[in-house]
């Protein structure tokens, strides 16, 4: 069994923020993983600028954000374990990792879990209709769309108007297909207000408040789906052929579950609680990393 | 001479298992399916559960059925590697009128020899599961109750009757059955197969199938039903399946603790639905239902719901037949018309009955040559860590872990694609991966990548579950 003082869970903006601050805490003994094969998360896969204005005093898109992280983990002694799954982490502190390499088992002092957070899926909203093919999650779009050059569809509903839901209406429209609608069950968008302006206003795609989904039309593919006005209770059908949803961020903390409590747990990032902005979520990463690393120094 | 002894027409649950047991004798089966992979109509998507046999009146085929059915589950399960969960049953009920249906059901099972029945106060229910509501008056416990997963009991017995010799025949669909002077000759839309005897067991089709060639007294009126999957990270789930036997005798509910840790709920009831698309309504009922039996279930925990089809038979008349329907309306010609609830349990009893009779019929021989054993896929989630450690050694696939929330790995995908897997629903379904709290939206990509890279097709023919479900690029080219 390996031994670490600091294990840190998750190499996106918080978990490698947290490392690189422990380590400049003086704490020699850090290890972080992360499922990927690379570090950086989900930045990668955010090919639009808007990162970094706190952290490095510049706008810049999420790979090279990330790029930026993974320069400063490569100056520090921080050992990184890339393409590890983490199966469990048990109360007498052991981690196992999963990779090809084979499973390791490691005891730590410490734990920062920086795992990020998981989508909604339209599953989780119970809607009445079909199960169709042409379904997505906005970050499984943009992952498939950024990382994988892969086309969705050409008639796209956007249900959702956070961040994640306006920048891709934007990368949908920017890429030559139709946003029939980003729909918004609010009065009012869900993200950031330059989101807004830059995406939506920009680029004139028709966004509709206090409006939702109801029913999921057609099989095997998506042909359409019923959009109710939220105050009028009126009901029409608007043809797509493909369905994002943006509804929402969940914290994942599944692999914490039971040990909530535990003295030597951390969270930072996502997984503590969803952050607007990468820059804070790196921000209380440092803030955690450093912390711990100068308590595990003394 | 003939192309087969036997061609069974339709690879759902009942399908398979017929399959299989005529496997037992010296006989040449072809099993036909008109889509692209088994167990994708009814049987895979219904309740899950395994009855006990209290249900049904006594002396009839299916009460004996479904006791002798239960009773040999486990060996079943065994032989084809499917987990099966006895976590047993407690049907509950709320008030005087339905306690006395509850009673009628208990002394119907006793005298059926329905094992360990046992009729509870409301008290000595919420002891058995606390998470059941304050106003339960009584209850009936079944300890022999319990769930297995449709469709990987159904591809078990396929996999098994292939591997003893039968031809799964994908992507057939009958188009003709015509009478010859030896047999049958069953035209399909790829090619024609002439045979000595055929079993119909085409399901929502059944009926349609034999009046190919026969009349039947039997059709079928479908009728649709909603189901609700909660996540296994829900907080107060029931760990016995509860169903629940309303006061004003109308539909009930029925709550199953599924083999991956999830939780059923359902199902709401429906007429003339084939189309397997889920109804608000039904939804809304399932959830007034589950409120009223679990009241600390928060249906928040939602991680997706889907409607099943059952295939109701009912007499010229329009009267609904409550008993299995086996036809057997000319020589060497069995049919299974409507066989819905308790057919997942009676599947493999069923499959036996008729290949029985067909054998008999034909004089076929026992075939000592017949292995009833077949080998699940090994799941690394099921493993100690010492294990699961030495089989990432032997294969390092299985280290990388592509679905996070059911924890499935590369080398799981691989020798689900390896074993017939075919779009993204199939690998699912033989593996769960995109089963979890997610659906898939982390690993349908890979998956995605895995399925096109074995099929030798591009990425943008990669299908959800079958023809025009291509998950890519819309409906471009595709209308």
């Amino acid at each position: 069994m390996e031994r670490t003082e600091l294990l840190i869970i998750g190499a996106g903006a918080a978990g490698i923020s947290a490392a690189c601050a422990a380590w400049d805490a003086d704490c020699m003994d850090v290890v972080l993983t992360d499922r990927l094969p690379y570090p950086g998360g989900i930045l990668p896969q955010c090919l639009h600028e808007g990162f970094g204005l706190s952290a490095f005093g510049k706008e810049l898109t999420g790979p090279a954000y990330a790029e930026r992280l993974a320069e400063r983990l490569t100056c520090t002694g921080v050992r990184f374990l890339p393409g590890r799954e983490v199966l469990a982490v048990t109360k007498e502190r052991t981690a196992v990792l999963s990779g090809s390499g084979g499973l390791e088992e490691i005891r730590f002092e410490r734990l920062i879990l920086a795992t990020g957070s998981r989508e909604r899926t339209v599953g989780s909203l119970a809607l009445a209709g079909t199960r169709p093919a042409g379904m997505f999650t906005a970050g499984q779009a943009q992952e498939m769309i950024n990382l994988h050059h892969w086309q969705l569809g050409d008639r796209i509903v956007i249900l959702g108007s956070g961040d994640l839901g306006m920048i891709l209406a934007r990368r949908f429209t920017l890429e030559g297909k139709q946003v029939l609608a980003v729909l918004e069950q609010e009065a009012h968008f869900g993200g950031l207000a330059r989101n807004y302006h830059r995406c939506i206003e920009a680029h004139h795609i028709p966004i509709r408040y206090r409006c939702t989904v109801r029913e999921i039309h057609g099989m095997p593919r998506i042909t359409g789906v019923t959009v109710e006005d939220l105050d009028s209770g009126e009901r029409e059908l608007l043809p797509c052929d493909t369905l994002v949803t943006a509804i929402g961020l969940v914290p994942e903390r599944e692999l914490i579950r039971g040990l909530e409590e535990a003295p030597w747990l951390s969270l930072a990032g996502n997984c503590s609680r969803v952050h607007d902005l990468a820059d804070s979520a790196a921000a209380e990463g440092a803030k955690i990393g450093g912390q711990v690393g100068k308590q595990l120094v003394k | 001479m003939w192309d087969f002894d036997v061609v069974v027409i339709g690879g759902g649950l009942l399908g398979c298992f017929a399959a299989r047991n005529l496997c037992r004798r010296k006989l040449h089966i072809a099993l036909l399916e008109a889509r692209e992979d088994v167990c994708t109509g009814i049987s895979r998507a219904n309740t899950a559960i395994v009855y006990p046999g209290y249900d049904h009146k006594p002396g009839t085929l299916k009460a004996e059925m479904t006791v002798r059915a239960n009773a040999g589950f486990d060996a079943l399960c065994r032989e084809l590697d499917v987990p099966f969960s006895r976590c047993g049953s407690l049907m509950v009920s709320y008030g005087e009128k339905a306690d006395t249906v509850l009673k009628k059901k208990y002394e119907n099972g006793l005298s059926m020899g329905v094992p360990g029945l046992r009729l509870l106060s409301g008290e000595e229910a919420r002891k058995m599961e606390p998470v059941l509501a304050e106003g339960v008056t009584s209850a009936l416990y079944a300890p022999t109750a319990g769930t297995v997963n449709p469709w990987k009991l159904g591809i078990a017995a396929c996999e098994n009757a292939a591997a003893n010799g039968a031809e799964l025949c994908l992507n057939t669909r009958v188009l003709g059955i015509r009478k010859t002077a030896e047999g049958y000759r069953i035209e399909t839309d790829r090619e024609t197969f002439s045979c000595r005897a055929v079993v119909n067991c085409a399901g929502l089709a059944a009926d349609r199938v034999q009046e190919l060639l026969f009349p039947t007294p039997v059709h079928i009126a479908p009728d649709a039903a909603d189901y609700l999957i909660l996540d296994r990270a829900a907080a107060n789930k029931p760990t016995h399946i509860v169903q629940y036997e309303p006061e004003d005798g109308g539909k009930g509910l029925s709550v199953v603790p599924t083999l991956e840790g999830s939780l059923l709920l359902g199902p709401s009831e429906r007429e003339n639905e084939v189309d397997f698309a889920v109804s608000e309504e039904g939804l809304s009922f399932v959830c007034e239902r589950a409120a009223l039996v679990l009241p600390g279930l928060n249906l928040q925990d939602t991680i997706r719901s889907f409607a099943s089809v059952r295939p109701n038979p009912q007499n010229v008349d329009g009267s609904s037949i409550g008993s299995f329907v086996i036809e057997h309306p000319g020589p060497a010609f069995w049919s299974l018309i409507g066989v819905k609830t308790p057919g997942l349990t009676c599947a493999d009893e069923l499959g036996r009955y008729v290949a029985d009779r067909l054998a008999a019929e034909l004089g076929a021989e026992e075939n000592p040559a017949f292995d009833p054993h077949r080998t699940g896929i090994r799941r690394v989630r099921d493993l100690p860590l010492s294990q699961r450690a030495a089989l990432v050694r032997e294969n390092p696939d299985y280290g990388e872990i592509l679905c996070h929330c059911e924890d499935v790995s590369k080398a799981e995908v691989l020798e689900a694609i390896r074993r017939g897997a075919v779009s993204v629903d199939g690998v699912k379904r033989r593996v769960g991966a995109g089963m979890g709290r997610c659906q898939g939206s982390r690993c349908e990509r890979a998956v995605m990548e895995l399925l096109a890279e074995a099929l030798g097709v591009p990425v943008t023919a990669v299908r959800k579950d079958g023809p025009g479900s291509e998950i890519l690029e819309g409906s471009h080219g595709k209308d």
